[in-house]
């Protein structure tokens, strides 16, 4: 067990080693929190200027906004980076060499795989937790700002909670499970190539077309409801239900949550399809020859 | 998969009944009618050998023989089609982790992370295994000549420099059996002679068994006690360096007076003992039968030819080598 911790402290650093992760942070962080940062310092402003401005409740209407944008522009942008980290770490080791010093290490293979999966989905729940942190963090300066009285005012009471302790760790959740399947579909693909940009670039190509065919389901059902039916066979259907807008809103507002029909079901056939990806994927490394 | 899945004689024995022999120590490594193709071309065909445990070993190979590909299934890289290999006397790959835990190897060209120092790479990958200390680390890349190089990037490693690494690497746990996939490619004249005294070193000091592949087949003589010699995919010869050298013939050179060459060309071919005469740099290069060089110098004086010198040449596994294996020109 030591020994598997450590692979997966290992798998980290390599994983933060890298500039595409940082771009990815940057890249999925940056508009959110800019645009919070420029509501808060207007919010500021027009109130330290006596100037009236928006009420507090403003504010936490549009940081909330910036939240749920956050929340579906990570579910959009994170499969690139998936393929991205994942074709580096499995395929591009296998090209490069160094899966072989690995392998020349009493850990188990299936060991190598889980790690690696672990290590992708740690740094991509602190990306997007990252974010949300700090968007909570402008309205709790916008709070604590607004109460002290050298700024003297009446305060609107207003919910400081940007998301409800319950519905933020919800999300959290969701987000853990519904890009499981995600990192299962790379790491499959990353078996049959040493190339890190080859398998990135068929893999994105294979999930997109996939997708395509999720979104042209619905009219061509009108034609044969048999497409219909192979649609639900596409994974990717359940990820973009459980990372649309009206799935976030829904969590936020408290309509819904992990156990109600319209998120359990997706996030049961998303996590059947991980658990299948990632039988598969671990088969095959198991099998896979180091010749590099 | 192999044969050898079922088998569960303990590791830390070493003793192999099935091929332990009187007098002769437990092999550290077996191999047993060992099978790989790639494709339609078969590496490994029938491969078998024991290598003794303490022994230092030499693998020595043709290009294509299947020397890699061997270390590669030894170690648990790829599967064999067919075969059974014991490493310290438990059955490869059904006990893929307890063998590794006790073996330091080097395949091919060492292939760390470019990113990461030479310190990190080894402090992370030995950590694998079991815990390392700092201390730990720093000494073996002493003893590889790396000190200087602990923080620098490993992508900015000389070739040299990084076989050096993978030797450190190997080392780093003090393991029983050491597998090296020619350890001193690319390493200058000097670096080859530190790492044949590091390897001694470690042999003596540690005790451990050492298993390396190479081209330089006088390293080898120098550096080993044990060869196993493959060609196409098959062993063609294992044993003692001394038993193998000394089966069959003596090299002499032989000198004689200016103006004699052409008799004496004549002359020793037809001598008694003599198995091959073939012109030298400055006389005649013979393959004698051990024990029979004093009678070709009465002989060639009997006939009236004046011996100027008669010197023995050391033999070398180089001839032993070329003889064995077919495409005997390039030994790599």
């Amino acid at each position: 067990m030591p020994r598997f911790l450590t692979l997966i402290r290992f798998e980290m650093v390599k994983v933060l080693a890298r500039k595409k992760a940082f771009l990815f942070l940057l890249a999925l962080n940056v508009v959110p929190l800019l645009a919070s940062i420029v509501a808060l310092l207007i919010y500021l402003k027009l109130k330290g200027w006596g100037l009236g401005g928006f009420e507090f409740s403003v504010l936490v209407e549009m940081v909330r906004g910036l939240f749920i944008a956050h929340m579906v522009v990570f579910a959009w942008i994170s499969p690139f980076f998936l393929a991205l980290v994942i074709g580096d770490s499995v395929s591009g080791e296998a090209g490069r060499g160094s899966l072989k010093i690995l392998l020349l290490t009493p850990v188990e293979r299936w060991q190598v795989v889980v790690a690696k999966a672990v290590a992708v989905l740690v740094f991509l729940m602190l990306a997007v937790a990252l974010g949300g942190f700090f968007l909570q963090l402008d309205l709790w300066v916008a709070r604590a700002m607004t109460e002290s009285p050298a700024m003297r005012w009446d305060v609107k009471t207003a919910s400081t909670a940007l998301v409800e302790t319950t519905a933020a760790l919800q999300l959290f959740v969701l987000s853990f499970l519904s890009h499981l399947a995600l990192v299962g579909f790379f790491l499959v693909f990353a078996q049959f190539s040493e190339s890190p940009i080859m398998m990135a670039f068929i893999s994105l190509i294979v999930l997109m077309t996939m997708q395509v065919y999720v979104l042209m389901a619905p009219h061509l059902a009108h034609l044969d409801p048999r497409f219909g039916q192979v649609a639900d066979w596409c994974f990717t259907r359940h990820l973009s239900k459980l990372s649309s807008i009206e799935t976030v809103q829904g969590i936020l507002d408290q309509r819904l949550s992990l156990w109600h029909p319209d998120v359990w079901q997706p996030l049961r056939d998303g996590l059947g399809w991980a658990a299948f990806f990632f039988a598969v994927a671990i088969l095959l490394f198991r099998r896979r020859p180091i010749l590099n | 998969m192999t044969r050898s899945e079922g088998s569960t004689a303990p590791l830390a024995g070493g003793a192999l009944p099935s091929a332990s022999r009187a007098g002769v120590p437990s092999p550290a490594i077996v191999v047993r009618d060992l099978r790989k193709r790639f494709g339609r071309r078969e590496a490994l065909a029938g491969l078998q050998f024991s290598v003794p445990e303490g022994a230092v070993a030499g693998f020595l190979g043709p290009n294509g023989a299947g020397k890699t590909t061997t270390l590669r299934l030894l170690l648990g890289l790829a599967p064999a089609d067919a075969g059974e290999m014991e490493i310290l006397g438990v059955g490869m790959p059904a006990h893929r982790t307890a063998v590794l835990e006790q073996v330091g190897a080097l395949v091919e060209k060492p292939s760390f992370l470019d990113h990461f120092s030479g310190f990190d790479n080894l402090w992370w990958f030995g950590s694998l295994n079991r815990p390392v200390t700092r201390e730990r680390v720093m000494e073996v890349l002493a003893r590889t000549g790396l000190a200087e190089a602990a923080g620098q990037a490993f992508g900015t490693y000389s070739t040299g420099m990084k076989q050096r690494l993978g030797v450190a690497y190997a080392i780093l746990h003090r393991p029983r059996l050491l597998i090296l996939d020619e350890p001193t490619n690319g390493m200058d004249p000097q670096g080859r002679v530190q790492m044949r005294d590091l390897l001694r070193e470690i042999h003596a000091a540690e005790g451990a068994t050492i298993f390396l592949s190479s081209h330089l087949l006088d390293e080898v003589q120098r550096l080993c006690d044990y060869v196993v010699i493959v060609d196409h995919g098959r062993t063609v010869r294992e044993g003692y360096v001394a038993d193998i050298l000394q089966r069959g013939r003596e090299t002499w050179e032989v000198r004689v007076a200016d103006g004699q060459a052409e008799r004496a060309a004549a002359l020793l071919p037809s001598l008694p003992g003599v198995l091959a005469c073939r012109p030298g740099p400055r006389g005649f290069e013979i393959s004698l039968e051990p024990g029979r060089s004093g009678l070709v110098n009465q002989a060639l004086i009997g006939a009236g030819l004046t011996v100027t010198a008669l010197i023995p040449k050391e033999a070398s596994l180089e001839e032993t080598f070329l003889a064995l294996t077919d495409n005997g020109g390039d030994p790599a």
